[in-house]
């Protein structure tokens, strides 16, 4: 709804002088560019995911008829929704959550995030980078970061985006200061849709795989003729070639080689189809995958888009419950793959919702107390971390702001968070911010 | 006369710290004053900021005014609230307004201070008095001495002195309950104990200073080099160049290369007519021998109609001009106004005159679409103050703007007014139209922001709201337009973002803003004069420096800074260079991309260039350009493939007409980059075209010609401005 901002700093200029212009290696040197630094770093001895999977609650999600329900506040906290026993003796989660709650062993629930930031692009920008954003800088993402110090093993790009990675009302680039070939590549089609295709793969009649490397060749010898180029080469451009000449893209986003049953066990929506895809992505290599599930920005008719979908649903369509299906047929299938304890599967958003029903039937924006789910990946499953009070107002205890979850999502991903990296012009900039504390009870 | 104002900076450092230790202590008799002294204090130590008790919903069950705007309503948190227990009179150190900061109880927001700091004193002296409220103590001035410091290197550390007046004529040192804020940390921090600048690096530093409802910048420069290092030559052209050299010379940066003859052209070119230079205007310019000839053209492509076209699609892309969901006709009337406006040569005064005072069918009244911008009137009037005044009002919709002096009566006051026009087809005023302020929860009172309510009942209440926003003294409306005009030439405004002009986001060059706008409204607001006089410039026609050099030369227009062209700019010169048009909508062949009236005219081209949607403001709007989707379809999609490939495309037809590799070349070159190749250049093609292994056959030879000219589609000196 509300997906303006105060500011707006201006990345239009910057992003478009990597636009056209090829400044791209040679083909010779598409595999094989990055360093393997995260192995070099203290962090490593850590480490169990090798990759990430991150479901985007794109609104900002009601920690309320999710993960920390409050059965027994009065009726205007407590919503239209019943709550429901889990695996783990005490806890409830929202009834929508009926598989998520069968698999709780696997999954921490952390109850007690904070932060001040109560508009979309601001908590977005917090909750992926770890950083509030400022005027001056625009911090990378998590994924971004992952993404530019993660040694390559696949020709597909590194950091992933199902159906896009339109988020926080789509001021965020997710690169940040970082070069725009870290931040996510949108497929930009409905995985659950039957035509779904990702665009422009396929080589024009008559361009061979020789002559795009001639024209790789010719783009950086006229761009070294007229001494415009600058900085390091236009790495989306080598990565498109990378795409493009590689057999194993148009492979990884074909869901018609997966079988119906299990294609029916992630649901029919988008979530669950993306979160599949997802899957298939990260088993060949793709280190970091956005699913960008949108519509949680509930400000009005709660019940109906939490619940049901549409009204009168005969079956229960709506946000959670798809959140529902998808996030426990994801775990399930990585785990089935032996690859859950290499895969951090993180479900958040941008904050939580009003502890109070509005006028309206809805929540609306509430980041003082909201909850994150995690699971795989060296997370230490079957524990809920920290608490909301009473009303689900305020955190109780064990307060955890979104600086310090970044920095344990480094952590588990063996990427030191006190890692420098550099901006354009050459400060070295910290990718989790000095005060970030690590979720010790987090990581095993 | 610099080396003495540095020699003047470090001095003051030390007359300053004994100034500020001098004035520390207050008299014990003096009453404490609720307003300039308490609240200062729970600013000085966070308590009021955004992120604490000053957010909308308050903290911990306490709420205050950010940064203690509404000085009566924290007064009532404080004393009356939560049953008077924040206050204790007969103990007031027992008070939990300084147990719980002072780390006397659990406070969610650590402790802020030691009690026994002058902090702690200050708040339990007000208490000890009475804790009253005077209400009638009121800022006059803020005085933060120097606007602009000049240290001579990083390392050194700069002592702030602040000085209040307040109504009634008394003076106040305040330097120790001012909260500074740096723009970056990382380059100028801010030791807060004591209120003192450490440098960490060159360049121009913006600290800002906040004291009770007063906020100012303070510039800070260092130089990136020292003197020696560096030697700043003082040439101008014009006025503009002082001012650009007046800032070079503080930082002692040196400035760069002219533009040649043909850089020259293509630069300008492309600034006022949107297009490359033809092979027929080069060669023309070249033989031309006038020693004022650059003067000359600029005059010539002002007063033609390729420059009307293009910069209507410029301030059309300014205004959002774009259809409504199930209406075409009202953007076309509206373009065809605006480029009628320009071809006329209207004054932006008479332009924006038109705009704001509309009424009528919009399908038939150009200007009256201006209201059809936007869904209400909170919007519209973001839109306004946005477009016309280069000022974000956006976040005084739901308190007092933090960085500016915009309220929240001035935002819903405006609102109000706008809420008198009736936005459908045929705009009209409804003088019961209200806005509810979000504050009071009753309708607005119309206000001119930053002014006076509006009282008399004119039969058009946007008569004093036009009077005032258009008038010659209002600072915005010039200073609005002429730094967009300023970013359109140069590639950056002197302030940025050009929406978000306010004291506290300073331009770059402050003074040179402030002589543009005057000079603007000197020359009746007239555009043409204010692109002539920058396109005549020595910064505008520097040369582009190497991409290596640090990016404070081109910041401070030392370089030229490489453009990219926008996506319709782009678009037509892919189609002019290839010879194949590309279609928009049902629009006649031939249409240019920058003559579309209507950003919403269906284009995969467009959308793949990343344009504008004109949705909302196209300074903070993001670019899907330059991204792998867009990068695969470079590659592999049928914008660039399907051009070369047309048996009708220029490449096909010198083909076809058996011209030689270098004829090939030469043209592209020229109709690209405005240049002919240099002997390597001509040498490294036809080597690689033609020759490389013996003889390449004909077929081959097509092919490597193809994709020479989808190397120059792709490359940089094609796709910027530079």
């Amino acid at each position: 709804m509300n997906n303006r901002r105060c500011d707006g700093a201006d990345r239009r200029e910057l992003i478009r002088i990597g636009g056209l212009s090829a400044l791209g290696l040679g083909l010779a040197n598409f595999i094989g560019l990055r360093r393997a630094q995260a192995d070099d770093m203290g962090a490593a001895k850590t480490r169990k995911a090798k990759s990430c999977i991150l479901i985007w609650l794109d609104g900002g999600p009601s920690h309320l008829e999710t993960f920390d329900p409050k059965p027994d506040a009065a009726r205007e906290i407590r919503g239209p929704l019943s709550t429901i026993a889990t695996a783990l003796p005490g806890i409830r989660l929202s009834e929508c959550l009926a598989e998520t709650a069968k698999r709780l062993n696997d999954i921490a629930i952390i109850r007690s995030m904070t932060s001040p930031l109560g508009e979309h692009n601001f908590g977005t920008h917090y909750m992926q980078t770890g950083f509030k954003p400022t005027p001056s800088l625009e911090y990378p993402s998590f994924h971004a970061v992952g993404a530019s110090v993660y040694d390559r093993i696949s020709n597909l790009p590194p950091n992933i985006a199902i159906p896009s990675f339109r988020v926080g009302g789509g001021r965020f680039s997710g690169n940040g200061f970082l070069d725009r070939a870290n931040a996510p590549f949108s497929v930009g089609g409905d995985p659950s849709k039957r035509e779904f295709q990702v665009q422009d793969l396929d080589l024009y009649r008559g361009v061979t795989l020789q002559r795009l490397a001639l024209r790789n060749e010719f783009v950086r010898k006229l761009d070294q003729f007229s001494q415009l180029d600058s900085g390091p080469a236009d790495s989306t451009f080598e990565q498109a070639f990378r795409i493009v000449t590689s057999s194993e893209a148009k492979q990884a986003f074909d869901l018609s080689q997966e079988t119906p049953q299990l294609r029916a066990k992630y649901g029919n929506r988008t979530v669950g189809q993306s979160c599949l895809l997802a899957r298939r992505l990260v088993e060949r290599g793709v280190p970091f995958v956005t699913v960008n599930y949108n519509g949680w920005d509930t400000h009005a008719d709660l019940y109906t888009r939490i619940k049901e979908g549409f009204s009168g649903a005969s079956k229960p369509v709506g946000l959670v419950p798809s959140l529902d299906l998808a996030f426990s047929a994801l775990i399930d299938d990585l785990k089935d793959r032996n690859m859950l304890s290499e895969t951090l599967v993180v479900v958040m958003g941008e904050f939580g919702r009003t502890p109070k029903l509005n006028a309206a039937g809805g929540r609306d924006h509430w980041p003082r107390v909201f909850s994150v789910a995690m699971a795989g990946g060296g997370v230490v499953g079957g524990q809920v971390i920290g608490s909301s009070d009473t009303a689900g107002e305020s955190p109780k205890d064990r307060p955890i702001t979104p600086g310090d979850l970044v920095a344990s999502i480094y952590q588990l991903l063996g990427i030191d968070p006190a890692l420098e990296l550099k901006t354009a012009d050459g400060r070295p900039i910290r990718i989790s911010s000095r005060e970030s504390r690590i979720i010790s009870e987090l990581i095993g | 006369m610099r080396i003495e104002s540095k020699i003047r900076s470090s001095a003051k450092i030390v007359t300053l710290i004994c100034a500020l230790l001098a004035n520390q202590s207050t008299s014990a008799e003096d009453p404490i004053d609720f307003k300039s002294e308490v609240i200062p204090v729970l600013t000085r130590l966070g308590c009021n900021a955004g992120s604490c008790h000053g957010s909308a919903a308050g903290r911990g069950g306490f709420k205050l005014s950010l940064y203690g705007s509404q000085p009566s309503e924290d007064y009532r948190a404080l004393v009356r609230d939560a049953k008077g227990r924040r206050i204790n009179r007969n103990d007031p150190r027992k008070s939990l307004l300084l147990r719980k900061p002072g780390g006397d109880m659990d406070h969610g927001g650590q402790q802020r201070f030691d009690i026994d700091d002058p902090a702690g004193e200050i708040l339990a002296k007000w208490i000890r008095q009475g804790a009253n409220l005077n209400v009638e103590t009121e800022l006059k001035a803020f005085d933060v001495g120097d606007s602009t410091v000049e240290l001579e290197k990083p390392g050194v550390e700069y002592a702030f002195q602040f000085l209040a007046t307040f109504k009634d004529g008394k003076q106040r040192d305040v330097t120790r309950w001012t909260l500074l804020t740096s723009n970056d940390e990382s380059s100028l921090s801010i030791k807060r104990d004591i209120n003192r600048a450490k440098i960490l690096r060159p360049g121009r530093h913006i600290v800002l200073a906040r004291f009770m409802d007063q906020v100012t910048p303070v510039e800070i420069l260092v130089p990136y080099y020292q003197s020696g290092e560096s030697f700043v030559e003082n040439e101008q052209w014009n006025r503009v160049d002082r001012f650009i050299f007046e800032k070079l010379d503080q930082l002692n940066v040196s400035k760069g290369a002219q533009l040649d003859d043909q850089a020259f052209l293509r630069r300008l070119s492309l600034d006022l007519t949107g297009r490359l230079p033809s092979p027929r205007q080069i060669e023309a310019f070249l033989a031309d021998n006038a020693a004022n000839k650059r003067s000359n053209l600029i005059a010539e492509w002002l007063s033609g109609q390729e420059f009307v076209d293009y910069w209507a699609y410029q301030i059309a892309t300014q205004l959002r001009i774009r259809s409504q969901a199930a209406d075409k006709i009202g953007a076309r009337v509206y373009h065809d106004w605006l480029r009628d406006q320009i071809a006329e040569h209207k004054s932006w005064k008479v332009i924006a005159s038109e705009m704001l005072l509309s009424v009528g069918d919009s399908h038939e009244f150009g200007p009256a679409n201006f209201y059809r911008t936007t869904g209400d009137a909170r919007l519209q009037s973001e839109f306004v103050t946005e477009s016309l005044m280069g000022v974000k009002l956006r976040c005084a919709n739901c308190h007092n703007h933090p960085l500016d002096h915009w309220t929240q009566d001035d935002y819903h006051g405006l609102a109000a007014i706008f809420a008198q026009v009736k936005q459908a087809r045929v705009i009209s005023l409804d003088p019961s139209g209200e806005n509810i302020h979000a504050r009071t929860g009753k309708p607005a009172v119309p206000r001119i922001p930053g002014e006076y309510f509006i009282e008399s009942k004119d039969a058009d209440i946007r008569v004093p709201l036009a009077r005032w926003m258009l008038d010659d003294s209002n600072p915005y409306f010039a200073q609005a337009m002429v730094n967009r005009i300023w970013k359109s030439l140069m590639g950056r405004g002197l302030v940025e973002p050009v929406d978000d002009l306010r004291s506290t986001n300073p331009a770059t060059h402050p003074e040179l803003l402030a002589w543009l706008a005057d000079d603007f409204v000197q020359h009746d607001f007239d555009l043409r004069h204010t692109i002539d006089l920058i396109c005549n410039s020595l910064a505008y026609q520097r040369a582009i420096g190497s991409q290596d050099d640090p990016e404070f030369r081109r910041t401070y227009y030392a370089d030229a800074m490489l453009r990219p062209l926008s996506a319709e700019v782009l678009a037509d010169a892919i189609c002019d260079v290839t010879g194949i048009w590309e279609t928009y909508g049902d629009l006649p062949k031939g249409t240019r991309a920058i003559e579309l009236y209507d950003s919403k005219i269906v284009s995969p081209t467009l959308d793949i260039l990343g344009r504008c949607s004109r949705d909302e403001s196209c300074e903070s709007e993001p670019n899907v350009a330059g991204g792998l989707a867009s990068r695969l379809h470079l590659l592999n999609g049928r914008l660039l493939n399907q051009r070369i490939l047309d048996l009708d495309s220029s490449l096909q037809v010198m083909i076809r007409n058996e011209n030689t590799t270098e004829q090939i070349v030469n043209f592209f070159y020229e109709r690209a980059f405005s240049r002919w190749p240099r002997s390597e250049e001509l040498m490294f093609w036809k080597s690689r075209i033609e020759s490389e292994m013996g003889e390449v056959d004909p077929p081959e030879r097509v092919q490597r010609l193809e994709d020479f000219v989808w190397s120059i589609l792709n490359s940089r000196e094609f796709t910027t401005n530079h």
